[in-house]
């Protein structure tokens, strides 16, 4: 296995509107070693959203490359993209991102439903997830039934129920009270001491505390890298 | 997989009853309309394709010249059949069938039923099974009928029908040689007895006459034999045998297309009741697109609340095509619930749309092809009316959606305008459609048809009539029931024969001119109320010569162009007949013709009918029942049955009057279907908009103000239709009127009409939801964001 699990050299992604161009990332470097915590922090609107979303390879960048896995990847195509998507990366957002219609065990149960799992095998795998983010109990509510914290903490099951090796987490704890947030923040670093890399975009210095190494970002580009550890 | 697909599917349908029950009933009704004109096609296209030989079965049909058109018809004369077996070893059997109406009698029931006269092999040739008897032989002896299973049991009730003996015509004893399966609801034949063709020999029915054209000729083939190659042979035989005195031709046409292919222009088949057929075919489609449009439209309406649902499935690992196939699935399922709503509707509707088509339609739960049919109609209607919503949601980008940058729908964009557009113009193009068929109805019914249809009755000179008749008369008239009573060869509704014979002074030997011909004994001008233009009524009483009378119409007058009528000769068939009268033309045949020419011929003529002028002194019941009495007297064997002339004129119009009922029964419904959709885009329309409302009624907008913002962009959709509908339905009129030759014209108020009844009715759709987005607190949309 690679040492570095990403490896981003010169990207650039732009945004153009009819009336105006935002250079959302400008040449932008970064790496990230197999197992490592990263948070990335910013002033709103530096990109780092647009970074996230291009190493969750929902985007593609306009120009650059992207090695993930020793992999260049920057130009898959959708397929090969929700391919990779699946059986490598979850995401937790800050928003939650839960299905209305469906039950927290069958929101869970949704990657493992597209990457093929057979049914008693999802069974097992999904109770067991929502044993480890204490949710157990709730398994047949819906979301709406649950509180901001709850909610963050299925969609964390939901992100590492099919044992992703990279999550991605866009300010997981940003629509959460301090108490909750430390939760979330506990279960990534769990996730994270059992191998799991973590890329996690945050707005708290308490938070990003968490984390082995802090990439700061200005106008789509790093400026410092402070390593925690 | 399909579980998770089939649960969420459920939830969704739940969730939004509102949009689901628009969904459904809309699909439910559409989805009826066309079931039920699918049942009708497919009874349509299965006529007479039974027969196990109906490669090999044909009618002759003779073509001529007339008038410089070559004309095409089925009539042929009684030699033909054994003249092209005896001739063309390539022909296999024939038939000839000559359609009749007897009385048929056993013991004291006496029963009026439909038959015909056939020749042996028939039975043979087509495919109508006996149920007892040998087919080969059952039609041998003169004395011989076949009858149907219902007819049997009208005879005899449950006793053996086989062998036993009935009268027919009150005149000879019959002996059942077979009993026949009745006959499918999908035959162009129509008769409950089978009588020998050697009968009609005996009753002096049929002659040797090579130019008198009456029965029908069929014809099998022998395996291996080709229509152009027989056609080509047996064209020929009549003017062979005529010896070059008439110029017809003789040819062949399949049993297969008997039903839908059978209008002949210049010689050829320019199609028929598949034109129908196919009308009806597209409205069917039409129908269901439109129902199936509603879906397109409010599934992706809804797309904003289905966006985030699809950003998520995508980032958690969803393909494409995994999403198209669940919005697929969910658009079947809610196909299938429509299906059966739609089964249900039409077990319900199927008598009532029986009797506008005068059908038998069934569904045969039974059969396992209707299972199937079912099954892949359900199909079908998913997938078109979930395609363009299945790949519209899983388009969409999770990172547009869940960042929240997705572009809010407020205005109808624009592939559903289209479809919302196309609802309207093909509800529109009904509904002008269904105001010109009524507009021409009424225009020919109020055509005037020369005579005066009330008070008057016919009968048909059966049995004793014929020959009692001069006493029944003067009974009539004696007793003051009847102020006239005349005596003539057809009903005064039908044009029962015409001729191209007659000869006159100054005739063109080369004129072809047609002719009515109809007889009448005296005072037909009184009795029918037709008015005299010139010369006198046919008077046997007071002019002795006048069995050899004959009146002229007008346009006969014009045709035969006599300066002066009266007094001129007509020879006809043999008899020389003298012009004693010229009367105004009235309507015999069709109200859509223009009057044709046609003689009245005396006295002298043939005769089967008599019209009766009911003395108006009297009530119609009291005169009906002394005319029963007076019949019962002098035919005491056959039943009482007189005709109201303005009934059976009435029926003339039956045919445009079911068209029109089917066309305001199909604007209806797709009026109804495209309201249920508008009724749901409005409802979304306003949903999303809830924001903009709000500010724009803290601003100070009134509630005209925002119905009238919220309305206007439907309103300008229904304009747009109506601009599209005008020319379409005019096109499409304008033909269906040029089947007509006595026609309205189209006026342009029909389609501001039809266009403005559509707005009111739109309008009306959208209103509510308008009404009551403007109604609503802006305080409370405001703090919903
Ligand atoms: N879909 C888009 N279209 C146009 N501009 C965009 C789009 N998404 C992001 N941007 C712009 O790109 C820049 C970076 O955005 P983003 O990555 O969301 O920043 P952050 O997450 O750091 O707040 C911003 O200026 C934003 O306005
Ligand atoms: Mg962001």
């Amino acid at each position: 296995m690679a040492a570095n699990m990403i490896k981003i050299t010169d990207m650039e992604k732009i945004y153009r509107t009819e009336e105006v161009e935002t250079v959302a990332l400008n040449k932008l470097n970064i790496e990230v070693k197999n197992g490592e915590f990263v948070a990335v922090m910013g002033p709103s609107g530096c990109g780092k959203s647009t970074l996230l979303n291009i190493l969750g390879l929902l985007d593609d960048p306009d120009n650059g490359s992207f090695v993930f896995n020793d992999i260049e990847v920057a130009h898959f195509n959708e397929r090969r993209r929700a391919d990779l998507r699946k059986h490598n990366i979850g995401f937790v957002f800050q928003s939650f991102n839960l299905i209305d219609e469906l039950t927290v065990f069958e929101n869970v149960e949704l990657p493992l439903i597209y990457t093929g799992i057979k049914g008693p095998e999802r069974k097992k795998r999904v109770e067991a997830v929502l044993d480890k983010v204490q949710i157990m109990h709730r398994r047949n509510h819906y979301p709406q039934q649950l509180s901001g914290g709850q909610q963050q903490r299925v969609a964390v099951a939901r992100a590492v129920v099919n044992n992703p090796k990279l999550i991605l987490a866009d300010e997981p704890t940003g629509n959460l009270d301090s108490s909750n947030g430390n939760d979330v923040m506990q279960l990534l670093t769990e996730l994270n001491e059992q191998g799991t890399t973590i890329v996690m975009v945050t707005h708290s210095e308490h938070d990003a505390r968490y984390s082995h190494r802090i990439i700061r970002m200005l106008d789509g580009q790093t400026v410092t890298e402070n390593i925690l550890i | 997989m399909l579980k998770n697909y089939l649960n969420i599917a459920f939830r969704n349908l739940w969730k939004n009853k509102g949009f689901s029950f628009i969904n459904i009933s809309g699909l439910a009704i559409g989805m009826a309309s066309a079931i039920l004109i699918l049942l009708w096609i497919q009874n349509e296209a299965s006529f007479d394709q039974f027969h196990q030989k109906k490669d090999r079965l044909y009618m002759a049909y003779n073509r001529e010249v007339f008038d410089g058109k070559l004309q095409c018809w089925a009539n042929t004369p009684f030699p033909l059949g054994p003249a092209l077996l005896r001739e063309y070893p390539e022909i296999q059997a024939t038939s000839r069938l000559q359609y009749n109406n007897f009385l048929v009698t056993v013991g004291d029931k006496h029963l009026k039923a439909q038959g015909c006269f056939v020749d042996t092999p028939f039975l043979s040739m087509f495919t109508f099974p006996l149920v007892k008897g040998n087919k080969t032989i059952a039609l041998n002896d003169m004395h011989s009928i076949v009858i149907t299973q219902q007819l049997a049991k009208k005879l005899f009730g449950d006793d053996e029908a086989m062998n036993k003996v009935l009268r027919v015509d009150s005149n000879e004893n019959f002996t059942v040689t077979g009993v026949l399966k009745d006959l499918p609801n999908n035959t162009q034949f129509n008769f409950e007895y089978l009588l020998p063709m050697k009968y009609a020999d005996k009753l002096g029915w049929s002659d040797n006459e090579w130019d008198n054209n009456s029965p029908s000729t069929l014809v099998e083939l022998k395996p291996n034999t080709t229509e152009a190659a027989v056609d080509d042979k047996i064209k020929n035989i009549t003017k062979r045998h005529l010896k070059g005195s008439e110029q017809v031709e003789v040819f062949l046409h399949p049993v297969t297309k008997w039903r839908l292919y059978s209008k002949f222009e210049n010689g050829k088949i320019v199609g028929g009741r598949i034109d129908v057929v196919r009308l009806f075919g597209i409205i069917a489609a039409f129908i269901l697109l439109i129902a199936c449009i509603n879906f397109m439209n409010l599934s992706t309406a809804r797309s904003e609340k289905r966006a985030k649902e699809v950003g998520i499935r995508k980032v958690v690992g969803a393909q494409r095509q995994y999403l198209i196939g669940q919005f697929l699935g969910e658009s079947i399922l809610l196909a299938a619930i429509s299906g059966v709503v739609a089964l249900i509707i039409v077990q319900l509707s199927l008598s009532g749309f029986n009797q506008l088509t005068s059908k038998q339609l069934a569904i045969e739960y039974g059969n396992i092809y209707f299972w199937l049919s079912a099954i892949a109609f359900v199909l079908f209607t998913g997938v078109l009316a979930g395609s363009y919503p299945a790949f519209y949601l899983s388009s969409f980008q999770p990172v547009r959606v869940l960042k929240g940058t997705f572009k809010k729908i407020n205005a109808l964009v624009t592939p559903r305008k289209i479809l919302v557009v196309l609802q309207f113009t093909f509800a529109i193009i009904l509904i002008i459609c269904t105001v010109i068929v009524e507009q021409q109805i009424k225009y020919a019914q109020e055509r005037d048809n020369g005579y005066s249809k009330n008070n008057l009755i016919y009968h048909l000179l059966t049995g004793d009539l014929d020959k009692n008749y001069n006493l029944v008369k003067n009974e009539l008239l004696s007793s003051g029931v009847a102020t006239s009573v005349t005596k003539t060869s057809a009903p005064i509704t039908q044009g029962w024969s015409d001729s191209w014979g007659f000869e006159w002074q100054g005739k063109d030997p080369n004129s072809k001119t047609d002719f009515d011909r109809f007889c009448a004994d005296e005072n037909f001008a009184k009795t029918a109320g037709v008015k005299i233009a010139r010369g006198r009524d046919i008077d046997l009483k007071d002019y002795p010569t006048d069995s050899t009378a004959i009146v002229l119409n007008e346009t006969a007058v014009k045709a035969m162009g006599f300066k002066e009528p009266i007094g001129q000769i007509i020879k006809d068939d043999g008899v020389t007949w003298h012009v004693v009268g010229v009367i105004k033309d009235f309507i015999i045949r069709s109200p859509y013709e223009p009057m044709r020419p046609m003689v009245i011929e005396g006295s002298k003529g043939f005769f089967n009918a008599m019209h009766i002028r009911l003395n108006s002194a009297n009530t119609t019941e009291k005169n009906l029942a002394a005319v029963e009495k007076i019949f019962k007297k002098y035919n005491p064997q056959y039943p009482f049955e007189y005709h109201f002339v303005d009934d059976e004129y009435a029926k003339k119009f039956s045919d445009e009057k079911r068209t029109g009922t089917l066309a305001a029964l199909f604007s209806f419904l797709t009026i109804c279907i495209s309201c249920l959709g508008l009724f749901g885009l409005a409802t979304y329309m306003a949903e999303n908009r809830v924001k903009e409302i709000g500010v724009r009624k803290v601003l100070g907008a009134s509630v005209t103000n925002i119905t009238t913002l919220l309305s206007k962009d439907f309103i300008g959709l229904v304009i747009i239709s109506i601009a599209f509908a005008s020319p379409f339905a005019w096109w499409f009129m304008n033909k269906w009127l040029q089947g007509y030759d006595y026609r309205v014209t189209i006026s342009w108020w029909v389609f501001i009409g039809a266009g403005l009844l559509a707005i009111a009715i739109a309008l009306i759709t959208v209103s509510y939801q308008s009404i009551k987005a403007a109604l609503t607190n802006p305080v409370k949309n405001l703090r919903t964001e």
